[in-house]
């Protein structure tokens, strides 16, 4: 550790420590910047970030710098101020002032920066700003605009050290410099749209997101992308029970600061026209709307003490929480614990890569084992399910789409839907019950590094739809089981009692990082 | 002969060329620390780096072409498109200009009928102003290719252009009367 | 005064052979290269340097042996780059080396690779010298074939491959970083320090760039000693200095001199003073980045480090312009600044911004359009450019338009009141010098 005095404070930070990153602990606010990101090199080409540090002749900047015993620093002096004043000026020099039309708006660093330390008269005129290209396309996702770039070289720096695809190019010198892709090629790697999340001003805007909403009428909410099995931290922006954007939650220890292009994409099906708003119920054939006490006594009219659950599979999409519960309700209906089992494989597979994107698109697989679920494959899991009697319940998942031999192994038999949207399973059912898509429910998912996450209510759920936990808990309570959990904190609880793997784990109470259960840790995964 | 190196889009080295290309990427220890001959050998050979040859030589070196057109682009001397046949070269730096770069700009400008930074419309001559060539004690001077024309007079700058347009130009400042 | 004696590095200049091998080894070419690796080693080759004094003469004036010095004990690679990609405007001096004597430059290449422990040496040359190249690149060629470079030159005891490379037309490539990116691949991209080449260069490996006239006066030195070396000049500034001179003077051209020679001496007996029907007005001493002295100014300093740096200006590369009475300032600044603003390479903001922001206050100025206010903003945005890049080249602009500004700021007043400013001098060379 080294003593620095940062601003008349006198701070311990671990030896080599970024003067940055001390400076933000100790102001309690970054110093001003556009080119420094953590999880990229370091270009020190903004000029923001000026300090002083004395016994040094000129001002130097803190993103370069690393602390040293003794240092003592001055962010907040007036010679400091005055470069920082100046620098940004010089960012705005041939910047276009077009901030109402501008997507950034709102979330600008330009624009914040200014707020701080400019409110002084542009001595450019107008006519004098270089002119460059607006509105160009550059790839699939990401629309950029060559006069608001400050020339950071963030996105650059990204493309090259992350990617390692090396599509972004700054091309020209001087004030002619200009980033942009080759001709003839695209922005078009698996991960483009954190080009965007990173650019601290307008250049570069998601063709997504680019005008659906003002920023500031966004509301976040932490939560974790159910695209696949890494679980990247994610922040949910939504507003009036729209979810507009997925952006990455910068966690060392999963994602860095970024997440892939597809997981971004995992908001649409929240608002799909498919989506399940109240119970359905076969009658004459046809699924017909109902209310939910008509649900009920259709349940109880299928399954109970005289018909037994003949089958269970739950998605590993589902929470940690809601699987457990699931499966003990699935038990309790008289499905033997082997005749509960995961969802079909095949309908979570995708291309992998070395980097965030898992082959395994399931957000919660390693849940599974932790609660002694079986994933037999596809043709296997339809086999098991011919073998049974009694109605299938299925929850979460659409095998009948999805994985081969469903279709046969279902026919003629009695289905039971729990789910958000309305597919080909659930129009082989004859109850279909609503229940809450991801955004709009409080749940634990577990990664594939065996690492509990917690993902969290955004939005509310459509219509008559239910929340998950509380609905199972109700069937269960309904099966004349007299404990079961009236609350989320209460069913963590029961969960971490029921799995070794958590034991002595707290799942209320979990640290920013997630938390890898010190039995997961030691390699020993859930398996009893 | 086939060539010896030539990509699926039909850009490709002459076996010379190739040979040098070989030599290039033997003496420097990394592929990407080859890219400035590189690109010179294709320059020297093609009169400017075509799309075809960045794609080429972004494959060889393997590197994105993005890398290798920030470095095209960074550089003056490397060029995207067909130049003229001769770039007269004006430097317009301080030193010739004290010394009357301008007027000889001005000159040249006049007697090949077009402004600087323009080329005439057969192809034959582009005029640029550029910035200092190094020659500045004895200025206002001119490139053209690898050589320089030094201590410019509008006599001199005449028999340079009309000497070009019948392929019989002067001998450069710089080709001195050095032994071989 | 004998001028010739003051000539080290210009020994050759007027010769019309110098340039080949035969006649450099029959001058004792390559003799101290065999003594280094011979008998001397690594360690008395630096300490010889060091003693010396030889300061680096791209502009900084760094001393080189301790330069050399800053290489990690221990190393295993090292690379040594010769930066000839002389591009400061007024300097045309590493060229007369490297045409008249490029063996000089080779041999001296040589010995300060050995010495910092390089195996591999560039001899980076800017891409406008196109005749040159071809000239290094046979001179190299020959040393090969004589046995000087490459594996197992004499006998085993050193080894060093060395490589010609052009540049292709950019003066930010001129500063070290700059020019072992270049040699990567990239963009000639200055990069920020820490940490400094010697420790991580070219490669991410120890690298050790010197400036041609720099290692050309190495062989020099290990023939006859440091203090042979330290009889020329002063104490700090030992040694002698090739000066390139343009404007109009009787003899502008390459010229050695001892440091410490007063200005006046030097433009009186070496240079013949002003041609017919020219006045001195001022002197850009060392290269256009240094600031400008009035011609007043300039008949009171002695020309080393120190002296300029107490007269408020640098000695830089050496590239002297004399500029005479009749040039308008604004106008010649307005040819600098557009030689900033078109050099920038574009990273840093100050830099990338206030280069171009500089050159239009001044061009408006010379268009009748610009206002008193315009002066002060000059001056403002010189300001926010000093001292806040990562390389000099913000400061190689601010220097001249700040000492432009205050040692001629009745010719930019006027301008700023609104007068237009005077047709460029029209005058040809030819007419300057008759």
């Amino acid at each position: 550790m080294v003593k620095v005095t940062i601003d008349g404070r006198e701070l311990e930070f671990a030896a080599g420590t970024s003067l940055f990153d001390a400076c933000r602990e100790a102001r309690g606010e970054a110093l001003p910047h556009f080119c420094y990101h953590p999880d990229l090199s370091v270009a020190g080409v903004c000029r923001l970030c000026q300090v002083e540090v004395e016994g040094m002749p000129k001002l130097t900047i803190a993103c370069n710098t690393a602390v040293r015993e003794g240092m003592v620093v001055h962010t907040r002096s007036e010679k400091v101020r005055r470069a920082a004043q100046q620098i940004l000026e010089m960012h705005l020099i041939n910047h276009p002032v077009d901030c109402p039309i501008c997507d950034q708006a709102g979330e600008c660093g330009l624009q914040d920066q200014y707020m701080t330390y400019g409110l002084y008269e542009s001595e450019v005129g107008m006519s004098d700003k270089v002119h460059k290209a607006k509105v160009q396309v550059i790839g699939p996702r990401v629309v950029l605009d060559k006069e608001r770039c400050v020339l950071c070289s963030r996105c650059v720096r990204f493309c090259d050290e992350v990617t390692r695809t090396g599509e972004l190019g700054i091309f020209n010198r001087g004030d002619r410099a200009e980033i942009g892709v080759a001709p003839g090629r695209q922005l078009d790697n698996a991960y483009s749209l954190n080009t965007v999340d990173i650019c601290p001003v307008g250049a570069l805007t998601s063709l997504d997101f680019r005008f659906k909403k003002r920023v500031w009428l966004l509301k976040s909410t932490p939560s974790i992308c159910h695209g696949c099995a890494t679980g990247c931290n994610v922040r949910v922006d939504h507003e009036a029970g729209t979810v507009y954007r997925l952006k990455p939650r910068r966690n060392p220890a999963v994602n860095g600061a970024w997440m892939c292009d597809e997981g971004r994409d995992t908001y649409r099906p929240l608002h799909a026209a498919d989506r399940l708003r109240e119970p359905l119920l076969r009658r004459d054939g046809a699924l017909r709307a109902a209310t939910w006490p008509e649900a009920w006594e259709a349940l109880a009219g299928l399954v109970g003490r005289d018909a037994p659950l003949g089958f269970a599979v739950v998605a590993p999409r589902q929470t940690l929480e809601e699987i457990a519960l699931f499966t003990h309700l699935a038990a309790a209906l008289g499905a033997a614990p082997a005749a509960v089992s995961g969802g079909p494989r095949e309908a979570d597979r995708g291309e992998g890569d070395d980097l965030l994107v898992s082959a395994d698109r399931a957000p919660n697989r390693a849940s599974l084992s932790w609660l002694g679920l079986e994933e037999p494959a596809g043709a296997d899991l339809a086999a098991r399910v011919r073998a049974t009697r009694g109605a299938v319940l299925v929850y979460g998942a659409d095998p009948v789409a999805d994985a081969p031999g469903w279709c046969e192994a279902v026919a003629g038999r009695t289905v039971i839907h729990l789910g958000t949207r309305r597919g080909a399973t659930a129009e082989a059912a004859e109850v279909v019950i609503p229940l809450s898509a991801w955004a709009e429910k409080d749940g634990l998912l577990v990664n594939r590094q065996g690492r509990v996450q917690a993902s969290r209510r955004a939005i509310v759920r459509p219509g008559l739809a239910q929340e998950d936990w509380r609905f199972l808990a109700d069937w269960l309570t309904a099966t004349g089981e007299t404990d079961a959990p009236v609350s989320l904190p209460e069913l963590r609880g029961w969960v971490a009692a029921r799995v070794p793997a958590l034991a002595g784990v707290d799942l209320n109470v979990l640290p920013p990082e997630g938390l890898v259960p010190d039995a997961v840790a030691a390699g020993h995964g859930g398996e009893r | 002969m086939s060539d010896p190196v030539e990509d699926g889009n039909g850009f490709g080295l002459g076996e010379q060329d190739a040979a040098r290309f070989a030599d290039v990427l033997a003496r420097y220890p990394t592929r990407r620390s080859a890219l400035m001959p590189t690109l010179w050998l294709i320059q020297d050979r093609d009169g400017h780096l075509s799309d075809a040859a960045v794609t080429w030589t972004a494959a060889q070196l393997e590197l994105s072409e993005a890398k290798v057109r920030e470095v095209i682009s960074f550089y003056s001397m490397y060029r995207d498109r067909p130049q003229a046949r001769h770039v007269l070269q004006v430097c317009h730096n301080i030193s010739c200009h004290i010394m009357g770069a301008q007027p000889l700009l001005a000159h040249l400008e006049g007697k090949l009928g077009i402004r600087r930074g323009e080329a005439t419309p057969d192809g034959e001559f582009a005029l640029e102003g550029v910035e200092c060539l190094g020659a500045c004690g004895m200025g206002p001077c001119l490139q053209l290719g690898k050589h320089l024309y030094e201590h410019l007079t509008p006599e001199r700058a005449d028999a340079l252009v009309d000497g070009l347009r019948r392929s019989d130009p002067p001998r450069p400042d710089t080709d001195r009367d050095l032994e071989d | 005064m004998n001028q010739d004696q003051y000539r080290i590095l210009s020994r050759r200049f007027d010769r019309r052979d110098g340039h080949r091998l035969a006649a450099y080894e029959a001058d004792g070419g390559y003799r101290a290269l065999r003594r280094a690796v011979g008998e001397l080693g690594a360690v008395a080759v630096r300490e010889e340097v060091k003693a010396s004094g030889l300061r680096g003469r791209g502009g900084a004036g760094f001393p080189a042996g301790v330069k050399w010095g800053f290489v990690p004990q221990g190393a295993e690679t090292v690379y040594f780059m010769v930066n000839a990609d002389e591009s400061e405007p007024g300097t045309f001096k590493d060229r007369f080396l490297l045409d008249y004597d490029p063996h000089a430059v080779i041999e001296g290449s040589a010995i300060s690779s050995f010495a910092v422990g390089a195996k591999l040496c560039v001899i980076y040359i800017r891409g406008e010298f196109g005749w040159l190249i071809d000239r290094v690149q046979k001179a190299v060629d020959e040393a090969y074939a004589a046995g000087y470079l490459g594996r197992g030159a004499f006998g085993g005891a050193y080894e060093l491959e060395m490589i010609v490379h052009k540049g292709a037309g950019a003066y930010i490539c001129g500063e070290e970083t700059g020019l072992i990116n270049s040699v990567t691949g990239l963009k000639g991209q200055p990069n920020i320090k820490p940490p400094f080449p010697a420790v991580s260069g070219f490669l991410g490996k120890p690298t050790i760039v010197n400036n041609v006239e720099t290692v050309a006066a190495v062989p020099w030195i290990l023939e006859h000693g440091a203090t042979a070396y330290r009889k020329f000049g002063t104490e700090k500034s030992p040694g002698t200095k090739l000066f390139s001179v343009s404007g109009p003077v009787r003899r502008p051209g390459v010229h050695e001199i001892p440091l410490g020679l007063p200005f006046r001496e030097f433009f009186d007996d070496w240079l013949g003073g002003m041609a017919d029907g020219e006045e001195l007005k001022a002197v850009i001493v060392g290269g256009s980045s240094v600031p400008v002295l009035t011609a007043a100014e300039a008949m009171e300093v002695a020309l080393d480090y120190e002296s300029l740096a107490t007269a408020g200006t640098m000695l830089g590369s050496g590239g002297m312009i004399i500029i005479p009475q009749r040039c308008d300032m604004v106008e010649l600044i307005q040819v600098l600044m557009h030689f900033y603003w078109d050099e920038s390479c574009g990273q840093c903001t100050p830099c990338r911004e206030g280069t171009g922001w500089l050159h239009k206050i001044v061009q408006r100025l010379r268009r009748g359009e610009g206002a008193p206010e315009d002066l002060a903003l000059l001056e403002k945005v010189c300001e926010g450019m000093a001292g806040l890049t990562i390389c000099p080249l913000a400061d190689a602009a601010v220097m001249p338009m700040r000492s432009f500004l205050q040692r001629f700021r009745p010719e930019f007043e006027a301008l700023a009141a609104g007068r237009r400013a005077t047709e460029p001098d029209s005058r040809w060379a030819r007419e300057i010098r008759s």
